[in-house]
């Protein structure tokens, strides 16, 4: 079968904000995530389906269903009960292992705990007396991209069990009296359109970022939208190949963020910056600080820069905050950040 | 069974009170827990976990998942060796695990009562009980209990708050240097954090053995008359239910003066702890929810307090507080403002409502000019749920009992039919027992089971509901605050269907028709601001609302038999528009028993005529005849039913 091709990341017009978040996300796991509110059709998952072109090679255990680095590797695999990689069965081997894309794997809505969680295989349990196990998503999301359309549809307890494994970066599969643990650490990244119901606060938190978009108002925007569409309808390979040099420069300029990170400084005063931008417009806890820190280093590097900038600061906290701040009972998710913390200022001033 | 490398206890920054509670019950395990409440975000699991990774060896850390069933809390019946070696084992579960450790809950007011339940028990005992699926089993499990919970999210009984020795409030830091702080010491750990724990190695070493050195002194540590008297008073004076607390604050003390090795309990070693043991457990002389944190923001919570709520009433009968000068919804709050705005909780002042309604009030009167009213003072709601039936459900919330089609929820029985492959060992077992004699034993195993001797278990868990919210917006709820009120009960409703994470639609009546306001959501943020915005005046198309409401909820069964609608009518009854030829009251009367005959949706009418000299008992008519339960607003209160329950003991 001939590969589908998908809608190039780079060929997407506008949403800037959108695109600038999952590309920090994909220099930085540590930021974990983006909530992407809006509308319909605004290509959000568009943007995050094509993410997967752009995405870096991570080296992984050659054969293993969880994608293991080698460093994971050791009590798990002396348990593990699916795979048939050779560390299962001999402890003193060194594993192979190989370079493979990050992958983005879709969680659906309707999907359910089992097949979230993965399951065990009861009945030839019974028969046989043998355990087995049938990983879920979370195990394909290890290491990866987990996409969430429509996130605050999602059932309750299908967000307890995400809520649990972003926490403590491991999935537990439990079974009458079978218990099976596996690493399970992912960037999510959810979509919802907010009319449809809000996400419980302990979720929200978990996403790293957060971007509010909608539909481009400029009509001039709107009908480069829909030329490049009907392009890429009328010939995809042919629309692929035209936008693949961008694509490739945007991978070389995320590849170099990550290399670079590492080596980013940011001096105290924008430190004070920091918190007293989390104070003015009030969040809860410490998450808030220490994504906007993260975001702002994330935006340095992506940049080409070794030094945080305040505008990297400002910037880092529109992206971080919004769903961060703190609401009263009922009230609806912010959408301008720096605007409410200019007023509150003025509010305090006063 | 793997450990993520965990942030070194004595690095954190802050957090104090949180970090002197757990180091506590380190020492001494008599204090029975932590329940720590608080915002996210604020290092509550961060700290626990670098607890337990200075603790000595056999103290671990065991984290109770949130969808953790009960088999796998209690412990259940070891399945490979009942088939291979025929042999009724229990297989250990997170409460053995947990033995002589942490177990740690989060969210715990998330987690499904009947499981909270087990564990109190367990924690209080020591013991874990284990009579279920046909194994009887008893095994020490004592352990040191933390939860935490988000107050948002919903609150615990207060039964089982009690449970917990030490109750500890965490926010975030307010001090932009200790932020600071915060921050690089994250990105230092996070930069090379085996680097940043072996630099930290030596704080923590120092520390394991402060705790362990006190844990040894504990058994030699007094306590003077004097000082029991002290504690006594100090929970008399808190009006504390029972003595658990006065054995915990003395347990506590202890603890607090082996930590700064001295063998005496001095009044400084109370003081210091009364405040945790105390927290949770004072009350005012009136009913005893525990006190909300005193923060500004949370403001509209705190409208849970009984005592808060006396505050608001004596604000509304405060006639210099004028509400209509304020017209329409105000302009959007602004969240980190500090409550010096009118709060939208606050009530009008239904005086001066009153100086102005009875002209605009009057039903007579179509050409009334429309108003919107204020959002009345909320309050803690009282249980609503729907009745049990036989149905079996997918879904979550956590409202109503229903049976359950996926793997959650308590084991209640087991049955034949095959759906999801959720196999009751024990009724499977049995089934098959009669048949081993006859049966080939496959090499290995000391049990041959066959398809048909499958059994798989029924479980039953709380679901959310549909709650539909059909509001009279007629001119005559505008007299007397009614609005203001109603609004405030139904804002109240909200919250309480946010926590059980209920749908809600919204449907109104007014002039001559009835609108759907908000279709079927869980937009429970979407249902407050239209509620905000409701306009009221004209008169009063009660029929035409009805019927509204009974299509809406019609259409939800349709599309999703398994939905279970809870409809609340908020009306004085004073219906005065009909649709049909017949007198507008006999035909909302009509609609109403004809609604009243479907028993898959609960009816609720909150009557909301107030209590005078001429009443016309509308409402509670229309609720006779739908076969509802009718009520004041007051009704529905939680503190109501805490009330009537006191007077009939």
């Amino acid at each position: 079968m001939e590969k589908r091709e998908i809608f190039p990341f780079t060929a997407i017009v506008g949403q800037e904000q959108m695109k600038l978040a999952l590309i920090l996300n994909v220099i930085n796991p540590a930021l974990s995530g983006v909530l992407i509110r809006g509308e319909k059709g605004t290509a959000k998952s568009t943007a995050v389906r094509a993410l997967a072109e752009i995405l870096p090679q991570i080296e992984v255990i050659k054969r293993c269903p969880f994608r293991l680095q080698a460093s994971e590797t050791g009590e798990i695999c002396k348990k593990c009960v699916v795979g048939d990689c050779p560390s299962s069965r001999d402890m003193d081997c060194v594993p192979e292992t190989c370079m493979a894309a990050i992958k983005v794997i879709e969680l659906p809505v309707g999907a359910t705990e089992d097949r979230v969680v993965g399951t065990m295989d009861l009945e030839h349990a019974l028969k046989k007396g043998e355990k087995r196990v049938d990983p879920g998503i979370l195990a394909a999301a290890h290491r990866g991209i987990l996409y969430v359309d429509e996130v605050n549809l999602l059932d309750d307890h299908v967000v307890d069990v995400l809520l649990d494994s972003a926490a403590m970066g491991v999935n537990t599969i439990e079974r009458e009296g079978v218990s099976f643990s596996h690493p399970a650490r992912f960037t999510l990244v959810g979509t919802m359109n907010p009319e449809e119901g809000e996400l419980r606060p302990q979720l929200l938190d978990r996403f790293g970022l957060c971007v509010s978009i909608e539909g481009a108002h400029d009509p001039e925007e709107r009908v480069a939208v829909m030329e490049r569409r009907a392009e890429f309808d009328d010939d995809p390979k042919a629309f692929c190949q035209r936008w693949q040099e961008e694509s490739r420069a945007l991978s070389n300029k995320i590849e170099r963020g990550i290399s670079l990170y590492p080596r980013v400084t940011i001096e105290r005063p924008l430190l004070f910056e920091i918190a007293s931008f989390c104070l003015d417009v009030g969040v809860d806890g410490h998450r808030g600080d220490i994504i906007i820190l993260k975001t702002a280093k994330t935006l340095a590097a992506y940049h080409g820069r070794t030094e945080v900038t305040s505008q990297d600061v400002a910037h880092g906290a529109e992206l971080a905050l919004p769903h961060r701040i703190r609401r009263k009972p009922l009230q609806e998710v912010a959408s301008d950040v720096n605007a409410l913390r200019n007023q509150n200022r003025k509010g305090k001033a006063v | 069974m793997f450990h993520s490398k965990v942030f070194p206890f004595s690095a954190i920054v802050g957090q104090e009170n949180l970090k002197l509670c757990l180091i506590l019950n380190a020492i001494n395990p008599g204090i029975g827990g932590v329940l720590i409440r608080g915002e996210k975000g604020t290092a509550k699991s961060t700290t626990v976990r670098g607890l337990a990774d200075i603790l000595p060896p056999p103290f671990s850390l065991v984290t109770l998942p949130l969808n953790a069933t009960e088999d796998r809390v209690t412990g259940g019946m070891d399945f490979n060796r009942a088939i291979k070696e025929g042999k009724k084992i229990l297989q250990p579960g997170v409460l053995a695990e947990a033995h002589q450790g942490i177990l740690y809950v989060d969210e715990i007011n998330l987690l499904d009562d009947h499981i909270v339940d087990i564990i109190l028990d367990a924690a209080a005992s020591g013991m874990n009980r284990v009579e279920r699926e046909g194994i009887s089993f008893c095994h020490p499990a004592s352990f040191m209990l933390v939860g935490t919970m988000n107050p948002e999210e919903g609150d615990l009984r207060p039964q089982l708050l009690d449970r917990f020795g030490l109750c500890v409030e965490v926010v975030s830091e307010k001090d932009p240097e200790l932020r600071v702080i915060l921050m690089e010491e994250r990105e230092r750990y996070d930069q090379d954090p085996d680097q940043y724990r072996s630099v930290h190695g030596k704080e923590n070493q120092t520390l394991a053995e402060i705790i362990k050195q006190a844990g040894l002194l504990l058994p030699r540590v007094k306590i003077t008359k004097p000082s029991r008297a002290f504690i006594a008073e100090l929970c008399s004076t808190n009006n504390v239910a029972g003595h658990r607390c006065d054995i915990v604050l003395e347990q506590a003390a202890k603890a607090h003066a082996a930590w700064l090795g001295h063998t005496e309990v001095t009044l400084d070693d109370i003081g210091i702890v009364a405040g945790f043991a105390l927290f949770h457990r004072k009350r005012d002389a009136a009913p005893p929810p525990p006190p909300e944190p005193p923060q500004p923001d949370k403001d509209e919570l705190d409208k849970d307090q009984p005592d808060k709520n006396q505050d608001d009433n004596e604000q509304n009968e405060d006639p210099e507080q004028t509400g209509q000068e304020n017209p329409g919804p105000p302009d959007k709050e602004e969240p980190g403002q500090e409550g010096i705005d009118k709060e939208p909780g606050e009530m009008e002042t239904p005086d001066k409502n009153q100086e102005n309604a009875p002209e605009t009030g009057g039903d007579k009167n179509p050409q009334d000019p429309e108003q919107v009213f204020e959002v009345g003072a909320s309050f803690q709601v009282k249980k609503i749920s729907s009745p049990k039936d036989r149905k079996m459900r997918r879904g979550s919330g956590r409202r109503s009992r229903s049976r359950v089609s996926q793997k959650q929820g308590r084991y209640v029985k087991s049955s034949m039919k095959r759906i999801n492959n959720d196999v009751a060992l024990d009724a499977t077992l049995r089934a098959a027992a009669p048949f081993q004699a006859a049966r080939d034993i496959p090499q290995g195993l000391m049990v041959c089971l066959k398809p048909e001797d499958i059994r798989e278990k029924i479980r039953e868990k709380r679901m959310g509901n549909f709650l539909v919210f059909l509001v009279d917006a007629s001119g005559s709820m505008g007299a007397r605050g009614r609005m203001a009120a109603s609004k405030g009960a139904i804002l109240s409703l909200l919250l309480d269907a946010y926590q059980k994470r209920d749908r809600v639609a919204m449907v109104s009546f007014r002039k001559s028709e009835a609108w759907v306001n908000l279709p079927p959501t869980s937009s429970i943020e979407l249902a407050a601001s239209y509620l905000k915005e409701m306009p009221v005046g004209g008169r009063t198309p009660l029929s035409a609302g009805l019927e509204k409401t009974h299509q809406l909820v019609n259409n939800a069964l349709n599309r999703d038999p398994g939905t279970r609608p809870i409809v609340l009518i908020i009306t004085d009854g004073k219906s005065n528009v009909a649709l049909g030829e017949n007198k507008p009251v006999d035909e909302a009367l009509m609609f109403a028993s004809k609604m009243g005959e479907d028993d898959r949706v609960k009816y609720i009418v909150v009557d909301t005529e107030s209590q005078g000299i001429v009443t016309f008992g509308l409402a509670p008519k229309i609720a006779a005849a739908m076969g509802a339960d009718c009520c004041k607003i007051d009704d529905l209160k939680a503190e109501a039913l805490v009330g009537l329950a006191r007077a009939s003991a």
